[in-house]
């Protein structure tokens, strides 16, 4: 099993509103692997996307807070960094699609204009114009690179060895270059017609389109994670297909760590290799996606799958789980869902049950084990 | 779809367009209380040769008032705005004061950009802590001083500690020489003559800061506004997860959006500022158009200038709307979603 490029370690997170703390995640750990997808699938308001924004550290702090836990990115703790060094490790190492494409693209700006400023950035780095996070045990490998500035490339051009390679990658690369790599990456997200694109403003393309634009803009930093927060939620169903496509054929074309938030059962199971069920703000059920799936093992899991309108029957109303998402604010003792659960008993009311892995399963490698936070997991597939 | 020059020029023409009917109907105001509404028209309005004698005016008054009315849009048109009773015409000397005017508004307006605009960005980044309260201070102040006394702290506590000079546009040292465009500081740049630019530009520097600070709220507090209604938006979010700067998240990508709105207002603001220098002008003894105003109604025991008052209102009038014109096409050019056409 290799090293995971990501790790989140017991991840908490609180919003402070008014008197009230919110607590949106709540001893959340997840590794992500290179090419391996991740899904996080829940309900509204369970703390999918509150999880996704604070990997990047996005939220806004306050009102948001980190308790503890660790995000591990490359050797480094992503929350310990400074405010002020947020924009060394946003820019290259992780990319993220946001779940609103009609609002994410700059309306001022032209599609030309914000995709390069991303590829910019990341050439930036590359050359050590522009300084790149150091910190933590392992530094990232772009810094590894030798420092170049501008007047150490020029004086480069005497020295015979290898000088010429040299010079050629450390020059600032002229407006079109820049151009004829944007277009590079909109032929990626297979836009037809890149060149008319390019100079169009956001308002002008439709939202299927704009997605594109979002997934280019943030494949073109070459992210070593990608975070996709409900990339298709926003999207009519035809549309939501096409862009699901495209980014599961990215997703083996890149080999990047995805982190795929979905409130869509479907979708996670079409996209994600290994799935996380999220309820109140913790992850209640982890595993291979089909396993998962197949065999659920916790209440919650087992309740939302038979929620999921099915598309081969249509015999009879949808079935819909009783009670609501416990407030945030005043999350019931022991296990979160044991107001709504029919195998609650006694125990359940005392102790968080701890996300504990099944006897007698055996993961493909860089796939966690099927866990269940239920302190009863072998009487779940017995109930209806 | 899309935004070509040539739509621009259309969608100029149309704002123009727009104007005619505006700028038609002041002059017709102006020639109601000028000429229905006085008795003594002739002595005022057409002592001058250039509109004729005393008699040829009475001729005038007799005739009906529609062929007055065009004879008023025959004159206005061919630049003439009548003349003192002195036989002085006023075109001329309003032609000498507007620039003036315009100089001492440009530079203001040039403080409240490069000051005021990135205090109102700083007042959102800091939104109800200690810095955006400083900011509120600060153009409360400027917001809470009346002109008269803001002019007058600043001429005579502030211009001796500073070292600035508080008359007029020139040191009276300087040697005259020609002036194309009646703006001191263009002039002198015009002239090549460096001394006397810096001379100029120290000249300026006061009555443009007492202005600029008056008016500095507005441009604050729009930008203020504005940003703080972008900066909770998906695209600034984007800006941040792309790895630039919190520099360039607001410089660029939030402010960008957020001015939008502050243009609107800085035009308005503008037009206002051209018909608002009276006192400031007074004060300083900067030869603008505020002061002819202000002599012209007789202000400082000058002798009254009808003619003059009258044209210098047509101006006014015409320099707030030709500002809000101008912040229109700004408007349309800042924000990619206006059609063009």
């Amino acid at each position: 099993m290799t090293d995971p490029v990501l790790r989140v370690e017991d991840l908490s997170i609180a919003y402070t509103v008014g008197a009230g703390t919110f607590r949106a995640v709540s001893g959340v750990s997840l590794d992500l692997h290179p090419g391996k997808v991740v899904g996080i699938v829940g309900e509204t308001g369970c703390g999918k996307s509150t999880l996704a924004q604070a990997i990047p550290r996005l939220l806004p702090e306050p009102p948001a807070s980190i308790g503890h836990g660790r995000i591990v990115f490359r050797g480094t703790d992503l929350v310990q960094v400074p405010k002020r060094k947020l924009p060394m490790i946003r820019g290259t190492g992780i990319g993220m699609i946001f779940q609103e494409p009609l609002n994410s693209l700059n309306p001022a700006y032209r599609v030309l204009d914000q995709i390069s400023e991303s590829i910019r950035i990341r050439h930036y780095r590359d050359m050590g114009y522009v300084r790149t996070f150091v910190g933590g045990e392992v530094p990232f490998d772009y810094s590894k690179r030798p420092t170049a500035t501008v007047t150490g490339s020029l004086a480069k051009g005497i020295i015979p060895d290898g000088a010429l390679e040299e010079a050629a990658r450390d020059r600032l690369r002229t407006r079109s270059e820049f151009r004829n790599e944007v277009l590079e990456y909109l032929r990626l997200v297979r836009i037809n017609d890149p060149e008319t694109i390019l100079r169009l403003f956001p308002h002008e393309l439709s939202g299927g389109m704009r997605q594109r634009i979002m997934i280019a803009m943030a494949l073109s930093e070459r992210p070593s994670v990608l975070i996709a927060d409900e990339p298709t939620s926003a999207l009519d169903v035809t549309i939501q297909a096409q862009v699901l496509t495209l980014m599961k054929e990215l997703i083996d074309e890149v080999n990047t760590a995805v982190l795929f938030i979905s409130h869509d059962l479907g979708v996670i199971a079409e996209t994600a290799d290994e799935v996380g069920v999220m309820y109140a703000g913790r992850i209640v059920e982890q595993g291979p996606v089909a396993e998962v799936f197949h065999d659920p093992r916790h209440p919650y899991t087992k309740a939302l799958l038979r929620a999921a309108p099915n598309r081969y029957k249509s015999d009879g109303p949808l079935s819909a789980m009783a009670g609501n998402v416990p407030n945030l604010a005043k999350l019931p003792d022991g296990c979160a869902f044991h107001p709504r659960c029919p195998l609650a008993r006694p125990a359940c009311r005392a102790v968080v049950p701890p996300l504990a892995p099944l006897a007698g399963t055996s993961p493909p490698p860089d796939i966690s084990a099927h866990k269940s936070a239920c302190f009863f997991p072998d009487e779940v597939p017995g109930l209806p | 779809m899309g935004r070509n020059p040539s739509d621009l020029l259309i969608f100029i023409g149309k704002r123009l367009l727009q104007l005619v009917p505006v700028i038609i109907g002041v002059i017709l105001l102006t020639f109601v209380f000028t000429h229905l509404d006085l008795t003594n028209v002739c002595s005022e309005w057409y002592t001058h040769a250039g509109a004729g004698t005393i008699a040829n005016c009475k001729r005038t008054v007799d005739q009906p008032w529609t062929t007055q009315l065009s004879e008023y849009f025959v004159n206005l048109a061919h630049g003439n705005f009548g003349a003192t009773q002195f036989g002085t015409p006023v075109g001329p000397s309003v032609a000498a004061y507007l620039p003036a005017t315009l100089e001492l508004v440009l530079a203001a307006l040039f403080l409240m950009i490069v000051v005021g605009i990135p205090l109102g960005v700083v007042a959102a980044q800091y939104s109800g802590r200690w810095g955006d309260h400083l900011v509120r201070l600060f153009y409360l102040s400027g917001w809470a001083t009346p002109t008269y006394l803001g002019a007058v702290i600043a001429a005579v506590f502030l211009a001796p500690f500073l070292g600035l000079p508080t008359r007029g546009d020139f040191s009276t040292a300087t040697v005259p020489f020609p002036q194309y465009t009646h703006m001191s500081v263009v002039d002198a740049l015009l002239a090549g003559n460096l001394p006397y630019t810096a001379d100029a530009i120290s000249h300026l520097i006061l009555p443009a800061a007492v202005l600029a600070f008056i008016n500095m709220g507005i441009a604050t507090r729009m930008t203020r506004a504005s940003m703080l209604e972008v900066l909770p938006l998906d695209y600034v979010r984007s800006a941040r997860m792309k790895g630039l700067s919190e520099f360039w998240v607001l410089y660029k990508h939030a402010l960008r959006n957020a001015l939008i709105t502050t243009t609107t207002v800085l035009g308005i603001t503008a037009g206002g500022l051209l018909a608002g220098t009276v006192v400031v002008e007074e004060v300083f003894d900067w030869p603008g158009i505020g002061q002819y105003a202000y002599d012209a109604i007789g202000g400082g025991g000058s002798t009254p200038n009808f003619a003059g008052a009258i044209a210098v209102v047509i101006i006014f009038a015409i320099a707030v709307v030709a500002a809000n014109l101008i912040a229109d096409i700004l408007y349309g050019v800042l924000d990619p979603r206006v059609d063009w056409r």
